[in-house]
């Protein structure tokens, strides 16, 4: 399933990508290719004309009126937008200026005809560019990730050896007992099990999935069908996606720094209402009959 | 509420190093040993991080995302659900690290403070990755029929994202 998503994704980019700057040079966008011609008027200083566009006037930078071959238009906001867009997506990695190249000059009539440069491609070369800066990113953002796990797993480490988890495994037992009626009384995938919703109501998903795999083992040892779910798996399961989270993910702490501390009380209603949810169907879909 | 929330995470430093020191745990020691899974694990997700990121940042600057958005966008939105929210449903289902990628881009994007990112962190962090949960514990026991695990499991993740938009509305709109 999700090498269909991953694959659609990218495909889907590049078609889209594809599509719409074909259009552009369909409807010719960006006026590629077509000369543009201007009145200017001389200035106070003689390397600056002013252009006549339409009814704005833009200021323009020029070496010599009579030789030059180039303008240098300097990009702001007083531009017309088309402008400002060519100037966005220009080839020169100079953005704040525009150059633009003098097909024609008429001093005489003081007409000036511009070539802008030719944008092409916008969307195929920004999804290049986004590839390539969030694969970037993808590693700064695992190795920041590192630091925090690390004090995570190790303040984990304390618990386990203290005897903290064990703790909140007796203080699971009564639950358990409700949840999961099939399995006998000391059996020991209630200590997995328990082990296991304790990592995940704290939020360690890495600590949770070796014992989840364990729990899963010692039900499959008390399961009479081995090709089929039991109920316990069921139920298992369930409560391991619906999980109640007193303490945000890992991942989300190191994500969001901390501002997490505010989404803890929101977290903990919304993972009630799917733990209420998940644990109401499994029960109904493991009565008798069913 | 304010102030308990901020405290939950340095009280719960000082009652696991409390009681560790209570019960003799060589504490340093013991921190370090667990310490050290923390940079192999991360590091083991660069590849997903990679592959979902590069895949998801091509999506968006394609300008696809936003005629999707566009389209069904104003449904979501009619029921209160803001559309920029709507890959995170999607993806979290499927990967964990896909998801973190999806949140870290919206992080990136419109800044931890902004109601968008904080629906999609309470989601991240309400719901789980449930087929690949699914698809560890039932592989690992060799079982092929699921009955109605997945059933249930998407069930909790749906009943997740509309409590999570919901109560960060209330919560912070």
């Amino acid at each position: 399933m999700l090498n269909y998503i991953w694959a659609g994704l990218v495909i889907l980019s590049i078609v889209f990508a594809l599509g719409h700057d074909l259009q552009d040079e369909w409807e010719g966008t960006y006026n590629n290719g077509s000369p543009i011609q201007l009145s200017y008027t001389k200035s106070d200083t003689p390397q600056d004309i002013k252009l006549q566009y339409r009814d704005q006037s833009i200021d323009v930078r020029i070496d010599d009126l009579n030789n030059s071959r180039e303008v240098t238009i300097i990009v702001d906001n007083g531009l017309p937008t088309l402008w400002q867009r060519i100037a966005k997506h220009q080839s020169s990695k100079d953005k704040s200026t525009l150059r633009a190249q003098i097909i024609n000059r008429d001093p005489s009539e003081k007409q000036i005809t511009l070539l802008l440069p030719e944008v092409h491609w916008i969307k195929i070369r920004a999804i290049s560019q986004a590839a390539f800066d969030m694969a970037e990113f993808a590693v700064k953002l695992a190795i920041g990730l590192a630091g925090i796990m690390a004090l995570w797993l190790g303040l984990m480490q304390i618990a386990e050896k203290s005897g903290l988890i064990l703790v909140f495994v007796k203080l699971l037992r009564p639950l358990l007992r409700w949840l999961f009626p099939d399995i006998p009384k000391d059996h020991p995938a209630l200590g997995s099990i328990s082990l296991n919703l304790a990592a995940n109501v704290l939020g360690l998903g890495n600590a949770a999935t070796p014992l989840g795999i364990k729990a899963m083992q010692q039900l499959q040892s008390l399961n009479t069908q081995k090709d089929q779910a039991s109920n316990a798996m069921c139920m298992f399961l369930a409560l391991n996606t619906s999980s109640v989270q007193l303490l945000p993910p890992v991942t989300l702490i190191a994500l969001m720094g901390t501002q997490v501390s505010e989404l803890i009380i929101p977290i903990i209603l919304a993972t009630t209402a799917s733990t209420l949810v998940a644990v109401t169907a499994a029960k109904l879909y493991a009565r008798p009959g069913r | 509420m304010q102030h308990l929330t901020a405290l939950i995470i340095p009280l719960l430093i000082l009652f696991i190093m409390g009681h560790g020191l209570y019960k003799r745990v060589a504490v340093y020691e013991e921190f370090v040993e667990g310490a050290k899974e923390g940079f192999t694990t991360a590091v083991r997700i660069i590849p997903y991080l990679v592959a979902i990121l590069f895949a998801i940042a091509m999506f968006r600057a394609s300008g696809a995302m936003e005629i999707l958005i566009d389209w069904v966008g104003p449904a979501f939105s009619r029921v209160g659900i803001p559309p920029e929210s709507l890959p995170m449903a999607i993806i979290r289902p499927m990967t964990g690290s896909g998801s973190v990628g999806v949140l870290a881009e919206l992080i990136q994007t419109y800044g931890e403070d902004s109601i968008i990112v904080k629906i999609a962190a309470t989601m991240f962090g309400s719901t789980e990755t449930t087929l690949y949960v699914l698809a560890v514990y039932f592989g690992a026991v060799g079982i092929r029929k699921t009955r109605y695990a997945l059933t249930v499991g998407l069930m909790a993740d749906f009943t997740g994202f509309i409590a999570a938009v919901v109560v960060c509305y209330w919560f912070f709109a």
